[in-house]
């Protein structure tokens, strides 16, 4: 976005940059943070990215909040984080997931059959049932869908419960982003229909989800 | 609130329900016994001799003895928490846990009660009541020589709302913690009346609860309102400042544990968003 479209409370994004990398307090770090997400301009990206490894949980949302907002234009941005810093990690993760663009594809799947922090896993399955796909040729679309849905039904197993409903909500939006073929279909509705089983193991809320899922299912 | 540091104290190797029976079984080495008891309650063991086990080592308890430190009852305190995960089997075990209610460990005294409302053993009201019948001001009091209440009153309360013997008797043993100094156990408290009687008026004292400055009192209050399944908290837990976690959890307790407005799919839409 242009300067001159910006609206005409947010001071420019180098003021509000230095604010940030200026922040000598946890609170003034958060402030500084939530000022900068406010901001739509992609120049904001790499020090909202720096952000997500400060270890400072208020300024992280609002950071994510932010890279969600500039949406295709923090990619890369996020993309480019150091992956041994596992904390700004968790955050980017869901900062992609959020964002939707197909470049976070390969973080995601690793993310939701690799990470430790279940809110994690979680994030990254709904983000592999929201990668917006409309733009790209029909092949490649198959492709990325085959991807995130291998990865889907491999999380159906998963041990936490918030994941195996996040995985759900991913099917759901996997089957609405494009249409599956038949085969893609029938194994989308069977991992569905996996987690809408009755059993001590699996709670009542991911059984109810399933059933939603299956009630607004498509046929193929 | 959930229980904290249920949790295995080193992150091994995955094991089998016979390797958890006999780390538990064999008694030279208590960390081991530890992680064993902790695994068969985890994975709700229905091994025949997992129950048996677990009394065992309820037995186990020692005095308290403040130099060589509470950690020797380490095993007991798992054991009862196990044993309250293993309804049917472990309901055997309640006069097992009905004994510890009465142990001078308080850390043990906790967990008995716990699990005494997982089992929601009728049979534990009148002990549950009787360590709370001398009010905030006494049981609800401070130690001497630590921070802790002299009984464990969260524990307490929260095992005699999950139990749900709703008589004017218990109503009144719990009601005068609804004042109590300490925010937590004002939310213990209001769950517990608001389990109990249905009666909105608790229902407030929670919400409220969901304002509070310490982002510890906040996370209570989401607990104790998905056990109590209210579903009209719905829109006020949505913008609690807390972890998403935190929040996905309460919701999943007004899915299972409410019922009325607003419904099943006003619910899941939230727990979406929260994803």
């Amino acid at each position: 976005m242009s300067a001159a479209a910006m609206p005409m409370s947010c001071p420019p994004t180098a003021e509000l940059i230095a604010a940030v990398q200026r922040a000598d307090s946890s609170q003034g770090l958060l402030l500084a943070t939530q000022a900068l997400a406010a901001c739509p301009d992609p120049a904001a990206a790499s020090t909202l990215v720096e952000v997500l490894g400060f270890n400072n949980p208020g300024a992280a949302v609002a950071a994510v909040d932010g890279l969600i907002g500039l949406g295709p234009g923090a990619v890369d941005a996020l993309l480019q984080l150091d992956p041994e810093n596992y904390g700004a990690r968790a955050w980017a993760v869901r900062a992609l997931a959020g964002i939707g663009d197909v470049r976070g594809l390969e973080l995601l799947v690793d993310a939701l059959g690799t990470d430790v922090a279940a809110s994690v896993r979680r994030a990254a399955a709904k983000g592999l049932g929201a990668l917006r796909l409309g733009d790209l040729e029909p092949a490649r679309q198959a492709a990325i869908q085959a991807r995130c849905l291998k990865a889907l039904l491999a999380a159906t197993a998963d041990g936490e419960w918030v994941v195996r409903y996040a995985v759900v909500v991913g099917l759901e939006g996997l089957a609405k982003t494009s249409p599956l073929d038949p085969a893609a279909h029938g194994a989308l509705k069977a991992g569905l229909q996996r987690l809408q089983v009755v059993s001590a193991e699996n709670p009542t809320v991911v059984q109810l989800r399933a059933q939603l899922a299956l009630d607004h299912l498509s046929p193929p | 609130m959930a229980d904290a540091d249920a949790s295995p104290p080193q992150a091994g190797e995955p094991i089998s329900e016979q390797e958890a029976l006999g780390r538990l079984r064999q008694t030279s080495d208590p960390s081991q016994q530890y992680y064993g008891a902790w695994w068969l309650g985890r994975m709700r063991s229905q091994h025949p001799e997992a129950v048996p086990l677990l009394q065992g080592a309820l037995r186990l308890r020692r005095p308290r003895d403040t130099g060589a430190g509470v950690e020797e009852n380490a095993v007991a305190r798992n054991a009862a928490r196990a044993l309250g995960k293993l309804a049917p089997a472990a309901l055997c075990a309640i006069p097992d846990l009905l004994d510890t209610l009465e142990d001078p460990d308080d850390g043990l005294r906790e967990a008995a009660a716990r699990a005494l409302g997982e089992l929601q053993a009728p049979e534990a009201v009148a002990a549950l009541c009787r360590r709370l019948s001398s009010g905030p001001e006494v049981a609800g009091g401070q130690r001497s020589d630590s921070p802790r209440l002299v009984e464990p009153c969260e524990a307490l309360l929260e095992a005699l709302g999950d139990i749900g013997v709703a008589t004017p008797e218990v109503l009144a043993v719990v009601e005068p913690f609804t004042s109590h100094s300490r925010p937590i156990i004002r939310s213990a408290a209001a769950r517990t009346l608001l389990q109990l009687s249905g009666d909105a008026r608790w229902s407030a004292v929670l919400v409220e609860l969901l304002d509070h400055p310490q982002l510890q009192v906040r996370r209570a209050a989401l607990m104790d309102l998905g056990a109590a399944g209210w579903r009209p908290a719905l829109e006020p837990i949505g913008r609690t400042l807390a972890e998403n976690s935190l929040k996905l959890m309460a919701l999943r307790g007004l899915v299972e544990q409410g019922q009325g407005d607003p419904g099943i799919p006003q619910l899941l839409a939230c727990m979406d968003s929260l994803l």
